[in-house]
């Protein structure tokens, strides 16, 4: 029960805090402080979980087991990090006249609203409160993808919250339909909507009613983690948000979604069973991968470029689940963190370049490495990392994943990922290439981020490169907790 | 009950349902914002007395906050603060359309035969004896298709805000029919999130009409790829 207000309770203060304070200093030691402790209170939840598999509050609001505990770590250490980088981030832009004393303190509140919301989605038994916290994300977020105010910035807020909330009302009609099918069979009404009591009975469920249910279910939920084709969204989003806000969106806010989306699979795919939810799965996958390849061979703009390298990632998670076997779910599990991880980087890099050069647009930027050589080589290897080259973590992820896909007799969608892959790949490099090497078009005086700053990145991109080479022992046992949930 | 019977509670729900129904529809066909905003608020207000109406019938006194919330907050709160800000930003009330009147009201009739036969499939699966009553799901699961086809099919900021609130409408109506209504306390989350949602919509609108002069969302249109 400690641990549950822990966790809730730290992004709580923190908000009420910033919402008190206005000096700088304070902020940020309050956020780097809320960020932090949750980090570590995630831990102590992982470590709990090893123990006593699952854990309940008194009336059973609140819920924990392996994959709750894997995805609260790599959600609260993105936020953690990128709390940490937001310093250094701010105070650059207020030195440069971008941000002014009220919209640090608006940025530093809503960073810790956006974390508590994230925290209420991936503790939540109940299925109600789930949904009040996805919808809350995106509320949470709304100002911070406006935060420039500039006429591109106010679009793709509005754009964002208004598909966003459309997809998330969807997904409450699959709420209540997974709730009305569960009505006759769980004993006290007011359980019915908690997943523990929901996954006890799974198998007297109402397979009609929860098929359907679950199609509204991955249309909500999928808009929210940017499944093609509910993804339109995010290339604006992502574009627009400042970079620390786009790379906590990419690595925080889509596994939040996903496991949303993991928890209604687990249900339906032990209640339906027959293949039914895994198939849509694959189907989405592979669908969000493919709709990826045109945009990234044809991009301008090199924060989009992540955006849809984000719809690519999270198609090939998506399509791992699909896969079912544990396998496939360790791959799935393996490549969230490797993508949280990569994504960070590659945003905080990007918003550098950005910032360097005063542009997004990729032809406008040439020879970065003469100009900020740190962030240019932190740049080329993070995206030989995301692309899927030895020896970073990601090639780990995407081999298993594959490997799981041809060993469970799905060749030709085997087939169809590689063929994705590789084709994103030569688009990526084509594209960075020409951005980091080479020389300036014209004279930039732009400068890159402080040492601390480039410190962070070096580390993500140290992370990356041990996950490619050997896994920790704790961390093995946690994603296999974790598969353990999946297996239902 | 002793007062009402218990079929007379059915048929005002009945009657209710179906004028809901017929606000949806009438949205459709409007072309004035100041209309969209009243539909809405009779709407919402009609909604608010399926909910009562289900307290009275069956007992389920949770709703009853519920019923007052969506009375208070949509039937009143909602259309003052929108109907304050087409005053406040003056814009031109009149609606333009993708897909003219006639057209649109033939699509509807189209939804709301879809939505009949995909509630009596809902219904039909389930085992048992079903607490729902099929005609207030079908016109529920209607409201959900026409707010996205106002959403879709009108091109001003505020006729998205309606449609959007016009779906949350349908959402909220199914629970009623098929769960008489979801947990107390995730019903008024709900409510928050939606209000929430409403206000930081409003807000955009302002700030697209002061960088674009305009709220028709057709300028919305630079980002693209």
């Amino acid at each position: 029960m400690i641990l549950f207000s822990l966790l809730l309770g730290t992004p709580i203060a923190g908000s009420i805090l910033c919402a008190l304070f206005h000096k700088r200093r304070v902020l940020e030691i309050i956020t780097v402080t809320s960020s932090g402790l949750t980090f570590l209170s995630a831990f102590w939840l992982a470590a709990k979980v090893m123990q006593e598999t699952t854990l309940h509050s008194p009336q059973g609001w609140w819920y924990a087991d392996g994959l709750s505990a894997y995805i609260i770590i790599i959600v609260s250490g993105s936020a953690f990090v990128v709390a940490l980088y937001s310093i250094g981030y701010l105070r650059r832009q207020i030195y440069k006249r971008k941000v002014d004393a009220p919209k640090l303190w608006l940025y530093y509140l809503l960073l810790n609203i956006f974390l508590f919301t994230m925290m209420l989605v991936l503790l939540s038994n109940n299925l109600g409160f789930l949904w009040i916290g996805s919808e809350a994300t995106t509320l949470a977020t709304a100002f911070l993808v406006a935060f420039y105010e500039r006429e591109s910035s106010i679009e793709a807020a509005w754009k964002y919250v208004v598909i966003c909330s459309v997809g998330i009302t969807l997904a409450l009609f699959g709420i209540i339909l997974t709730y009305f099918s569960a009505l006759h069979v769980v004993p006290a009404s007011g359980n019915a909507l908690h997943w523990s009591s929901l996954m006890l009975v799974a198998k007297e469920l109402d397979p009609a009613v929860l098929k359907l249910a679950f199609i509204f279910i991955l249309i909500g939920f999928g808009t929210k983690a940017g499944l093609a084709p509910m993804h339109t969204w995010k290339p604006d989003a992502y574009g627009e948000a400042p970079a620390p806000i786009s790379a906590l969106m990419a690595a925080g806010l889509v596994n939040v979604a996903l496991y949303s989306l993991m928890r209604f699979y687990i249900l339906v795919d032990k209640a339906v069973g027959g293949g039914f939810a895994s198939t849509l799965f694959i189907i989405f996958g592979l669908m969000s991968m493919g709709v990826a390849v045109p945009f990234i061979l044809l991009q301008r703009d090199f924060k989009r470029l992540l955006a849809y390298s984000s719809v690519e990632h999270v198609g090939i998670i998506v399509f791992a689940l699909g896969i079912g076997t544990p396998l496939a779910y360790f791959g799935a599990l393996l490549h969230l963190l490797n993508n949280a991880i990569a994504k960070i980087l590659l945003f905080l890099t990007a918003g550098n370049v950005r910032m360097a050069y005063g542009s997004r647009i990729m032809h406008k930027v040439t020879g970065a490495i003469k100009v900020i050589p740190a962030s240019a080589t932190l740049l080329i290897v993070g995206v030989f990392a995301i692309t899927g080259w030895p020896p970073f973590g990601i090639f780990v992820s995407e081999f298993t994943i594959v490997s799981a896909g041809f060993t469970s007799g799905n060749i030709v969608p085997a087939i169809l990922f590689i063929g994705f892959i590789t084709t994103i790949f030569v688009g990526f490099i084509y594209y960075t290439s020409r951005m980091v090497l080479g020389e300036p078009h014209r004279p930039v005086k732009g400068s890159d981020a402080d040492s601390a700053s480039l410190l962070l990145l070096g580390l993500l991109l140290g992370a990356l490169l041990m996950l490619g080479v050997f896994i920790p022992s704790q961390l093995q046992q946690c994603i296999q907790n974790a598969v353990n949930v999946l297996k239902g | 009950m002793g007062i009402i019977h218990l079929s007379t509670i059915g048929l005002l729900i009945d009657i209710f349902a179906a004028a809901i129904l017929v606000t949806a529809v009438l949205i459709v066909s409007s072309r004035s914002l100041v209309f969209y905003i009243r539909l809405f608020a009779l709407q919402s207000f009609f909604l608010g007395a399926v909910a009562l109406l289900v307290v009275l019938g069956y007992g389920e006194t949770h709703i009853l906050i519920a019923a007052f919330l969506t009375i208070a907050v949509k039937a009143i709160a909602l259309p003052m603060v929108l109907t304050r800000v087409i005053e406040r930003i003056q814009v031109r009330k009149e609606i333009e359309f993708s897909i003219n009147i006639t057209a649109s009201l033939l699509l509807c009739a189209g939804m709301v035969i879809l939505s009949d036969s995909v509630a009596q499939s809902i219904l039909s699966s389930q085992r048992g004896e079903a607490p729902a009553v099929s005609r207030v799901l079908s016109v529920s699961i209607a409201m959900m298709l026409i707010g996205l086809f106002i959403m879709m099919t009108r091109k001003k900021a505020l006729t998205q805000i309606i449609g959007l609130l016009t779906m949350e409408n349908g959402v909220f109506l199914s629970g009623l029919s098929i769960t008489y209504g979801m947990p107390l306390i995730v019903e008024v989350g709900i409510f928050f999130d939606i209000m929430i949602a409403v206000l930081i919509l409003g807000v955009f609108v302002f700030r697209i009409n002061k960088t674009f002069e305009t709220i028709s969302i057709d300028s919305l249109r630079n980002l693209r790829h």
